[in-house]
């Protein structure tokens, strides 16, 4: 029973991919969550590993538990069972503020009364940083965020795009060494969405932070993640590379969530490259 | 994901292992059942069986009743019309000095009921400015007396209520029905008079029960035309029948319940609008000068109203000798008023930071901290928007008349936060609810402490709404006289309670300095937490520059 779930995904991997990963340190493994409410199953006996430094997003449907699963992770919402251990050791009931994570909300939860500064280094003064060093810290923070002049700005004079860089740096002033993600982009146009696609992997490339980002966006997890897990309602689909996915479905439901979408949106542009071509 | 799962979701926990904040929930729920529910509870256990039959046979409880219901229908009708026709003239005309009518309409809310009689007095009763001009004798006492004040009295607040409903509707369906060539008249039926259908309702209950319920006016200018109200107030202060009072407060506590009541199973309905496109008024000469004239024409009224007082409190002998006179001042001061007025401060300030207190913890439980006792506290809170004052002062006299606290300045403050908690508690919890849902959850993250997360990062978020939330507890505490009249002894007595006591003595000229000592303040209070506001403006300015 123990860890079934987490085999049988395991199956749809290729060997190949499966011996690349082994080489790789599990940072995160969760096994056998479970959280009900109200007589419903949210989520239903999860069990999956994160790899130290990965980029893993969990993609589905509104309403199929990938956001009561991210706040099971940090401890937001308390599983009812199953474990979560981080490099083996058992963090289930860890406090959270000791789990060594961050988190980016969706609609990021700045402080809107303080300016973008002091949103990044309240905390570190509050966990009794010295002021001059806190200071320091969220000034380096900012400058590779490219927030530098935007520092005693109040978030409201931000656009969706700073506001979630200022978040980002934010959670990094702790230095925590895994990041989640509800949804960030959600708010966001198109060409921003863009631009903080690539601003994301830079992140995770200079801190070298593990990631988890949680959409619903077919585009978003096939752009930025080294692996991608398809939640079907409070069940694990499927776990893989985009590339595995995308050749492997491991049944109906990734074939048309995930796979047709995108094949059907990559033929929509397609189709209208080729009606501008033709114009021109 | 849906909206419930991204709170914080609260965890089982043994009973006894509940967090501190949990056993302040806790504590809340009990202080505010003590003195909301129980009180009222007590208060109709009271009854006993004989009053039923002394109290309906009596003719004059039946007229009353009558009277009640004629002149409260007809004033929430006029007030209601009047305030909506107002609040689109500011609202959707393209009329200047916007503020200043604004401020002028919402002037009455400043004084206390009874002084909106006596000004109506002033200039339409015997000797009224107006009767003596037009050589005619008054018409005021009574049917006609009793709606125009009650109309001067509640209309303010449903100006206030529709001038929000007007600033949050959408333009677009409008400009939709421009487009198809709707004419206006069935823009009206079809775009406004649905949206404003429901909040409308809320409103006409509003004003009816603030109307059925004030005693200050039908006992100024009603002449032989007596109310519930004042049937209760003649029965608990004059003759001390607390079952017939309990009785007949009983019957004046049944509009707001039906109030509550729609207001309770009307509120998860609603669907909540999106503005896309705000109003702007354009010019338009016949809109715009039906805005100046109705507009100019309130105004004058309301301040001739407050002249009035002025002409009464500074003439040597109203009517027949007008030349100007410090002695009523004297004499109003010299009846110890001073001391009165000393006490309304005191009480209005308490009341003002023990309300703004007991309101922000409130609203904070049930607004972030989703739980089953946070919804009971949800409960008991709207209940306290069903209990007038005169009901809540006759249930406070009954249940806390053996108590220590009884006949001191304690029970006027606890009797004032209770009887004006539910207005400023919507609005701190309409004002949490706004709020990012994720700042607990984010602090927690970042190993912040909530207590923390609440002083530094909501209560700067909410610190308008907590300053207007201060001034509507001070401002209604310095005018009220409902459930104060039964509470206060001759030592804790506050200044509006004064007005009734030199009206019975028939010494209108100090009455009316009490009415314009009340405005003065109510007026003080009103700027100091605007030049505030602004500073905080001012300040988010600069700082954004």
């Amino acid at each position: 029973m123990e860890k079934n779930n987490k085999n049988n995904i395991k199956e749809t991997k290729t060997d190949k991919i499966e011996s690349v990963q082994e080489t790789k340190k599990v940072k995160l493994s969760i096994e056998n969550i479970t959280k009900t409410f109200n007589s419903k199953t949210v989520v239903d006996n999860v069990s999956f590993d994160v790899y130290d430094g990965e980029f893993l997003s969990i993609l589905g449907p509104s309403g199929c538990g990938k956001t009561t699963l991210l706040r099971i992770l940090i401890g937001l919402i308390k599983p009812d069972g199953g474990t979560i251990l981080k490099k083996g050791k058992d963090i289930t009931n860890t406090k959270i503020s000791k789990r060594g994570m961050g988190i980016v909300f969706q609609n990021y939860a700045l402080f809107e009364n303080m300016t973008v500064l002091q949103n990044v280094e309240y905390a570190l003064i509050v966990n009794k940083t010295p002021k001059v060093i806190a200071r320091k810290r969220a000034l380096t923070l900012l400058k590779k965020m490219h927030l530098r002049e935007f520092e005693n700005k109040k978030p409201y004079e931000l656009s969706g795009g700073q506001q979630q860089r200022v978040a980002i740096a934010r959670t990094l002033a702790l230095k925590p060494d895994i990041i989640l993600f509800d949804e960030p982009m959600s708010a966001l146009d198109v060409s921003t969405r863009l631009e903080l696609c690539q601003e994301l992997k830079r992140v995770q490339k200079e801190f070298k932070t593990t990631m988890i980002y949680i959409t619903h966006d077919q585009e978003e997890a096939f752009t930025l993640s080294d692996r991608i897990m398809v939640m079907e309602v409070s069940k694990i689909s499927q776990i893989g590379t985009p590339v595995e996915i995308l050749k492997n479905p491991a049944n109906d439901y990734i074939k048309s969530f995930v796979c047709d979408n995108l094949t059907n949106k990559i033929n929509n542009l397609k189709h209208f490259v080729e009606l501008s071509n033709e114009q021109n | 994901m849906n909206k419930t799962n991204t709170l914080s979701i609260p965890q089982k926990k043994h009973w006894l292992k509940q967090s501190p904040s949990k056993y302040f929930e806790i504590f809340l729920c009990i202080v505010l059942f003590s003195f909301i529910v129980v009180p009222l509870i007590t208060m109709l256990t009271k009854i006993d069986k004989d009053t039923f039959s002394r109290v309906f046979s009596d003719d004059l409880f039946l007229e009353s009743l009558l009277n009640s219901f004629t002149t409260t229908i007809a004033a929430t009708i006029i007030s209601v019309v009047l305030a909506y026709a107002l609040a689109w003239a500011i609202s959707r005309t393209n009329i200047k000095f916007k503020t200043i009518f604004s401020v002028i309409f919402t002037l009455p809310m400043l004084i206390p009921s009874i002084s909106h009689g006596m000004g109506l007095t002033i200039l339409f009763g015997n000797n009224g400015i107006f009767t003596r001009f037009f050589n005619t004798s008054s018409h005021l006492y009574g049917f006609s007396g009793i709606v125009m004040g009650s109309v001067l009295y509640s209309f303010p607040v449903a100006f206030l209520m529709f001038v929000d409903i007007f600033k949050y509707e959408d333009y677009t369906p409008y400009e939709a029905a421009e487009i198809l060539g709707i004419p206006k008249h069935r823009q009206f039926s079809s775009i406004t008079f649905p949206y404003i259908r429901k909040p409308l309702i809320s409103i006409i209950f509003t004003v009816f029960t603030m109307i059925i319920t004030d005693y200050g006016i039908p006992l100024s200018v009603g002449g032989k035309t007596k109310t519930l109200s004042v049937l209760l107030y003649e029965n608990t202060v004059g003759q001390l029948d607390y079952s017939a009072g309990a009785l007949i407060g009983t019957f004046l506590l049944l509009p707001a319940v039906a109030a509550f009541l729609f207001d309770l199973f009307n509120k998860d309905k609603a669907k909540s609008s999106f503005i896309t496109k705000e109003y702007i008024p354009t010019k338009n000469k016949v809109k715009d000068t039906f805005g100046y004239i109705i507009s100019a024409f309130v105004s004058l009224f309301i301040l001739t109203v407050i002249v009035s007082f002025c002409l009464q409190a500074f003439s040597t002998s109203y009517p027949s000798n007008m030349s100007f006179t410090f002695s009523h001042i004297k004499r109003a001061l010299n009846k110890a008023s001073i001391g009165y007025l000393d006490n309304s401060i005191f009480i209005s300030l308490f009341t003002a930071f023990v309300g703004m207190i007991v309101t922000f913890l409130t609203a904070y439980y049930t607004a972030r901290v989703k739980s089953k006792t946070s919804k009971f506290l949800h409960i008991i809170s709207m209940i306290s928007l069903a209990i007038p004052g005169l009901v809540l002062g006759l249930s406070f006299v009954i249940t806390f008349k053996t108590s220590f606290i009884y006949g001191t300045l304690v029970i006027l403050i606890l009797a004032n936060t209770i009887h004006f908690f539910a207005s400023p508690y919507l609005m701190t919890y309409n004002a949490l609810n706004k709020l990012n849902e994720n700042l607990e959850s984010t602090g927690q993250v970042l190993g912040i402490p909530k207590y923390r997360i609440i002083f530094d990062v909501i209560v700067p978020q909410c610190k308008h709404t907590l300053l207007e939330v201060f001034s509507y507890f001070f401002i209604n505490s310095m005018m009220t006289i409902s459930a104060v009249s039964f509470l206060a002894t001759r030592s804790t007595k506050p200044l509006s309670l004064m007005i009734n006591q030199f009206e019975a003595f028939n010494m209108m000229e100090c009455a009316a300095v009490i009415a314009l000592m009340i405005l003065i303040v109510n007026s003080i209070m009103k700027l100091i937490i605007y030049l505030i506001k602004r500073k905080g403006e001012k300040y988010v300015n600069k700082k954004s520059i």
